[in-house]
């Protein structure tokens, strides 16, 4: 009985229930020491995953896109802060005849491409505000772009898709070219400060941590307040019958471009937050499978349902986590090596077999129907 | 060879020549020991013999002495006394390293022991080193006779450039100024590019020297002329070999896209694991090449045709599997298709991967690597050659397969109309079965094409294939075969194109050249959005 009203008001209140998790609970396990830091900047990162996994779920549960450069997206943000970093980043590299520092990671190759003054695009990133607002907008904009070109050609699902895919695969082979001066396939290292900050400090890393959880929120709210709209049920209805939608009046490509825009600024958001966590940002965040990965986990945690969108890249993530080690369970020696297998199997799994994601499962062992996507 | 620790430097000079023109290419390496001061002259202490032998290092025994083992100056096998490597002391041996004069003539006569050599590519590369600095005029009589009496055409024509250009250098004694004049102009009729930087720095010479020797204004006139001659035949050479390399590029990505557009366009599935299933047929050749017992060493050239069939079967089983298990609850199923097959590929990656580890080499038959000449200059890979072949009999045999047999007149009717054609008694289920099998089997094939011209890795399908699959697919459309190879060819040829160009002072280069192909798709989706053939038929989702 008690069980029961606790997993009504869980059900009801999904989404307060993971606020307090974040805000509260974490941090006071670590304050009396029960967790690390180590898990607090895991869960941060992991965190960062699910802002990207929100942002997806807007473009493909609710409107029906499905965009594998989303990981892309994610590192465009990620270098804007990266390169912001690595301006303040301590020790080492030089100075150009302008008077501007060159990078330490920048300077190591550039003994290769004879990069002698800081390139002009990393200027603007010196100041965190601009940094910020840049790592937003760049995302934005190309998204506008790819947005535009796409969908105003009405070009189908798995055609836009994979034509995503190449645009990933392009970008990672110009980000990977050294005389790009994006550092090539060292990618930006060397964080050390953030606004004044020592990055290897634990109330830092707290406070990173709480930065995500609140952005995470932010998203979460923003998105809910989409899609309960009159605009979000203009995406579900692109989602269900475009054709429909057309000779109804609307320009789905409007919407469209919009969604796909926001769910990259989304992906951007992330992006900051994620690189001064992991202390380091490399071209192989935006290969083509990191991309996939960001569909694994909104399909595994329920597309068309934003909690499951934030569950599904938690549980993903954390499962990698766990299964990347090596454990000695009772009748396998586990090796992290088996790890690609598990994740091809959840891949085959999450389409054939509960291809609603958890979220759904949650609620119908709930005895909840199966509502549409309007709820969250 | 004893000669060689003689004391008069004269009789040193002639033991090397001397034993240049034997043609030993053992000798190559033993020169390069000489040079290096690895040569002694031994006593062999109980025959009283003196030989030559090569010590490369020294080890120390118990007392500290420094021992020296002893090889076999040609052999490198271990000199034996009692069936144990001599070891003596280091000083016991005298060392007869060459001064500087001997040191020189040792290493230009490396490649003079080439010239006389029986084996086609040691000669080539021997007369080809004739000509290059430092020229050595003992080659000259060699040259000669291999200008004209060689049983190589090429190799015939080659000694007579290298001829040409020691002449152009100049070096022979009491050469006139008219004689040199006449190589450049040879150098020019017979269209040297070798000669082509020097005839430049030649030009450069001239214009700075301020004094110019008797004779040799002609020589600037007749430079340019050549330089001129030699241009026109370098660039319409690249022009012959870019479009070689795009019909190449273009029958590499057709013969990869083949099985790619047959199960899309057929069956409405996308398959991410297409570039898996080429790795395994390219493994499955690397495991016949093993049967086979096929090695540089030891070349069993048979393998591959057998391996074509087997990556055929090997991939047609697996693609067989794939289909029961998972694939044929996702027809026309586009986007879950997508995943659930790249979930299939990470499987069968890190399968292999655990099985075979990271990186494998295949070795290709001897018939597929060298290149025919067709032109001057203009040579073809053959293992390219073949792949082109290999395609068009592939895109042959599934037109042949599609369009006259019964069995592809049922894939086509299920195709059209799968209900319609299930309920005239054809099988469905089968047909599905075949279609995805056929499809896979295909991929084996480029894959174990693949083999000729690229390595093996377990995860070369996502690095190298899957992405320009798609592409090509994409922009050929599916619904006919020729989709597929217009745009094959067309990508081929475009980036094979555009790669060389240069804007300013930069080169475009491939990965740009990939970008820009990119660029050139999308703005051309916009006005097909589903490609070049695309499927007919009345519908409000274009």
């Amino acid at each position: 009985m008690i069980l029961k009203s606790v997993r009504h008001m869980a059900r009801q209140h999904s989404v307060s229930v993971m606020l307090v998790f974040g805000l509260v609970l974490i941090p006071v396990l670590y304050w009396i020491g029960a967790i690390s830091i180590e898990t607090v900047n895991m869960l941060g990162r992991y965190m960062c995953f699910a802002i990207v996994a929100i942002g997806l779920d807007l473009i493909w549960g609710y409107t029906g896109i499905l965009s594998l450069c989303q990981a892309f997206f994610f590192s465009l943000g990620g270098y804007s802060m990266g390169m912001y970093l690595a301006h303040h980043g301590g020790a080492g590299g030089a100075t150009d005849s302008t008077g501007w520092k060159i990078p330490a990671c920048l300077h190591v190759v550039s003994s290769e491409v004879g990069v002698e003054n800081l390139p002009w695009f990393w200027k603007p990133f010196y100041d965190l505000h601009w940094a910020v607002i840049l790592g937003l907008l760049i995302p934005g904009i190309v998204a506008a772009l790819i947005g535009f070109v796409g969908f105003r050609s009405r070009v189908r699902g798995v055609y836009f898709a994979i034509l995503t895919q190449a645009i990933t695969v392009a970008a990672w082979l110009v980000f990977c070219m050294n005389n790009m001066k994006f550092c090539g396939t060292n990618g930006l290292t060397n964080f050390d400060n953030i606004l004044g900050h020592p990055l290897s400090e634990n109330y830092i890393k707290l406070a990173l941590y709480l930065a995500t959880v609140v952005s995470l929120a932010i998203t979460y709210f923003l998105c809910r307040y989409i899609v309960r709209s009159r605009l979000g049920r203009v995406l579900i209805a692109v989602r269900d019958d475009e054709n429909t939608l057309r000779f109804s009046g609307y320009k789905p490509y409007m919407y469209k471009m919009f969604a796909f825009t926001v769910a990259a600024m989304f992906a951007g958001l992330g992006g900051m937050l994620y690189a001064p966590q992991m202390g380091i940002f490399t071209p192989a965040n935006m290969e083509a499978s990191a991309s996939i990965l960001v569909v694994i986990w909104v399909a595994v945690g329920g597309r068309g349902s934003l909690s499951g969108a934030v569950l599904g890249a938690l549980v993903v993530n954390l499962l990698y986590n766990f299964l990347t080690s090596e454990h000695n369970f009772y009748l396998l020696q586990w090796k992290p090596d088996y790890w690609p297998i598990v994740l091809g199997l959840l891949f085959i799994g999450v389409v054939l077999i509960f291809p609603n994601g958890l979220i759904h499962l949650w609620h119908r062992l709930n005895g909840k129907a199966d509502k549409d996507a309007n709820q969250s | 060879m004893v000669q060689l620790a003689s004391e008069e430097e004269e009789e040193v000079i002639q033991a090397i020549k001397d034993l240049a023109l034997t043609g030993d290419l053992r000798l190559e390496n033993f020169f390069e020991l000489y040079r290096q001061g690895s040569v002694y002259l031994w006593e062999d202490a109980p025959e009283g013999i003196l030989k030559i032998v090569v010590n490369e290092e020294t080890v120390e025994n118990d007392d500290f002495d420094e021992l020296a083992p002893l090889l076999h100056p040609l052999t490198k096998k271990p000199v034996l006394i009692d069936g144990k490597q001599a070891q003596p002391l280091i000083d016991d041996l005298t060392d007869i390293s060459p001064g500087r004069k001997v040191r020189k003539l040792a290493n230009s006569s490396k490649f003079l022991i080439r010239l006389a050599s029986p084996s086609l590519e040691v000669r080539m590369s021997g007369v080809k080193k004739a000509g290059d600095p430092p020229q050595n005029i003992d080659a000259i009589p060699s040259l000669l006779r291999i200008s004209k009496e060689d049983t190589d055409e090429k190799i015939q024509w080659t000694a007579g450039e290298s001829l040409l250009l020691i002449r152009l250098a100049g070096v022979l004694p009491e050469q006139t100024a008219k004689d040199r004049e006449a190589a450049i102009h040879e150098l020019g009729n017979i269209k040297s590019l070798r000669a082509l930087p020097r005839l430049h720095s030649l030009l450069d010479e001239l214009v700075e020297a301020e004094e110019k020797p008797n004779g040799t204004k002609a020589w600037s006139a007749a430079a340019k002329k050549s330089i001129k001659q030699i241009e026109t035949h370098e660039t319409s050479v690249d022009r012959f070999n870019n479009i070689f390399q795009g019909l190449s590029l273009g029958s590499v990505l057709i013969l990869m896209a083949l099985g790619l557009a047959i199960t899309f366009g057929l069956m409405g599935v996308i398959n991410m694991a297409h570039g898996e299933l080429m790795m395994i047929g390219a493994y499955t050749a690397l495991e016949v090449q093993r049967a086979f017992g096929h090695n540089p060493d030891n070349p069993v050239d048979s393998y591959f045709l057998v391996a074509i069939p087997v990556s055929f079967a090997a991939a047609a089983l697996i693609g067989l599997i794939m289909e029961s298990l998972v694939i044929r609850h996702l027809y026309r199923r586009p986007l879950e298709s997508l995943l659930a097959t790249w979930g299939i590929g990470l499987i069968l990656i890190q399968l292999v991967r655990l099985h075979y580890g990271d990186n494998i080499s295949v070795n290709a038959p001897t018939w597929a690597r060298g290149g025919n000449e067709i032109l001057q200059d203009v040579i073809l890979p053959n293992g390219r050659l073949f792949i082109m072949l290999l395609c068009a009999a592939c895109v042959g045999l599934v037109y042949f397969l599609m369009n006259k047999t019964p069995l592809g007149l049922r894939m086509r009717a299920t195709m059209q109309n799968r209900d319609m054609a299930s309920s005239l008694g054809v099988n469905t289920r089968n047909v599905d079965r075949c279609t995805f099998a056929l499809g896979s089997g295909l991929a084996g094939v480029a894959g174990c094409a693949w083999t000729l011209i690229g390595g093996v890795t377990p995860d070369m399908g996502q690095t190298n294939f899957i992405v320009d699959s798609f592409l090509v697919v994409v922009t050929g459309g599916v619904g006919e075969l020729a989709g597929v190879i217009c745009s094959g060819l067309g990508i081929g040829l475009i980036t094979k194109w555009v790669e060389p160009l240069k804007i300013g002072s930069f080169v475009v280069g491939a990965i740009w050249a990939k970008v820009i192909l990119l660029a050139i798709i999308v703005g051309f989706i916009q006005f097909k959005p589903a490609g070049l053939f695309a499927p007919k038929g009345r519908s409000s989702d274009v």
